[in-house]
């Protein structure tokens, strides 16, 4: 493996600046590496110790991010990873979201370029979220924790510093959203009483998973009085029904966060995750005349002809195509919410397992380690 | 497009004003520097048909300017 002093002799590698907190910021801040907050200055040393934990050569491109097609290193990745503050045992699972995320069916893209609000979403599933003390729990989208506010403002640096997801240049969404900072949780598998996300996806129990999701930031969905699996869903599907989604056009796959308890209430009911989304494809829907005459004669009549060419102001618009397209999450601590995610719509999420560069599956971080 | 153009073709891209700065930059990334871009008003979404057309009326005569260009 080629030794970092060697990979930062190539041209354009390494600046040199003065050895201080401010100057390198105002560098940063100059060259436009930054989300704005101050980083963590990327010496040698501190990118060495992250990389201490990548088993694969540190200038081997393990990803292109778009729009500008920018080739992501470890070497590179580490030092965004450096910047956003991730301890380095953090390191395999943020390159993992990073490849996950530039998988083709993800789109990232569009995600990266539209005027959308979307962020990608990382979701870890499996041992590593515990070992890396992911928070499911309590404030998981919020702030509180190291590993998911690091990891998640990872991917937006290298998004920015390699992907060009510049404001106004590479980054053209009208609003921004919070998401854009950090967006990263895990499942709360231990309180869930469904299989978890990654299990549903076709990847073994003991395997660790992130799923990328082109989402926009949470939505929430208060429920405090229903008793029945049938009141809490039927709840969710009044929230999820809207005009105004991009998901509406697309094969798109919204996401329900569950609070464990709500979760607990619907699966108490007798409902499997799959009976869920039947019932939220059945219920969440709203009658074509809530739609503005435009959306109905230039989007809804002409994007699904077979269904609405000559449909009635009564007919029902489902939010998604299809039962299954909805995803469904158990995240959180204790109360009476859950939350809605729509997302970009023109994306899919991709679910990547944890593994060395052999291929095999990673039982833990450690397994990475190299020094 | 940017393929297009590699193989000779006559291409252009016509986007509007906010998003000339990202078709430059992606002209640039595609290996493509020299890719005409026509620009119509903002914005294209949420127009009546006769404002299409008014966007049209600016792009087209770019276009048959470019093609006119290219004769042999």
């Amino acid at each position: 493996m080629t030794g970092l002093s060697q990979l930062l002799k190539a041209p354009g590698a390494s600046v040199e600046t003065a050895d201080d907190f401010e100057a390198i910021n105002a560098l940063c801040r100059e060259r436009g590496w930054s989300d704005g907050l101050p980083v963590v200055p990327p010496t040698a040393e501190r990118v060495e110790r992250m990389l201490a934990y990548c088993d694969r050569p540190w200038d081997e491109t393990v990803a292109v991010i778009p729009p500008r097609y920018g080739a992501a290193t470890p070497l590179l990745l580490a030092a965004n990873a450096v910047m956003a503050g991730c301890r380095p045992e953090y390191f395999p699972l943020f390159v993992l979201a990073i490849e996950a995320m530039c998988e083709e069916p993800f789109n990232l893209y569009g995600i990266q370029a539209t005027t959308h609000l979307c962020a990608p979403l990382v979701i870890v599933n499996g041992p590593v979220a515990r070992e890396l003390e992911i928070n499911s729990g309590h404030n998981a989208f919020g702030p509180g924790r190291q590993s998911n506010a690091t990891l998640g403002r990872a991917v937006r640096l290298a998004l920015v510093n390699i992907g060009g997801a510049i404001p106004a240049l590479g980054d053209m969404s009208t609003f921004g959203s919070p998401a854009k900072y950090t967006y990263c949780v895990a499942e709360n598998e231990a309180a869930s009483p469904w299989p978890p996300l990654h299990v549903e996806r076709g990847f073994d129990a003991g395997a660790s998973t992130v799923t990328v999701v082109g989402a926009e930031c949470p939505h929430n969905i208060n429920d405090h009085e229903s008793l029945t699996a049938e009141g809490i869903l039927t709840t969710i599907a009044g929230t999820v029904a809207i005009t105004g989604a991009n998901d509406l056009f697309y094969k798109a796959e919204p996401l329900v966060i569950m609070s464990p308890e709500h979760a607990a209430t619907v699966a108490e009911g007798g409902y499997s995750k799959a009976d869920a989304k039947r019932f939220l494809y059945e219920h969440a829907r709203l009658p074509l005349g809530k739609f503005s005459k435009e959306n109905i004669e230039r989007r809804l009549r002409i994007k699904y002809p077979e269904r609405f060419a000559k449909a009635g102001m009564d007919a029902p618009v489902p939010m998604v195509q299809d039962a299954d397209d909805f995803m469904i999450v158990v995240i959180g601590g204790a109360g009476k919410h859950s939350a809605f995610i729509p997302t970009f719509g023109a994306t899919h999420a991709v679910t990547r397992a944890l593994k060395l560069h052999d291929g095999q599956l990673a039982p833990s971080v450690e397994a990475f380690r190299r020094t | 497009m940017a393929e297009l153009r590699k193989r000779g073709l006559v291409t252009a891209v016509i986007c509007s004003g906010p998003f000339l700065k990202l078709g430059r930059a992606q002209a640039r990334v595609f290996g493509v520097p020299d890719m005409p871009l026509i620009v119509i008003p903002h914005p294209l979404g949420g127009l009546a048909l006769d404002d299409v057309r008014g966007r049209a009326d600016v792009a087209i005569p770019k276009v048959i300017d470019l093609f006119k260009a290219h004769l042999p």
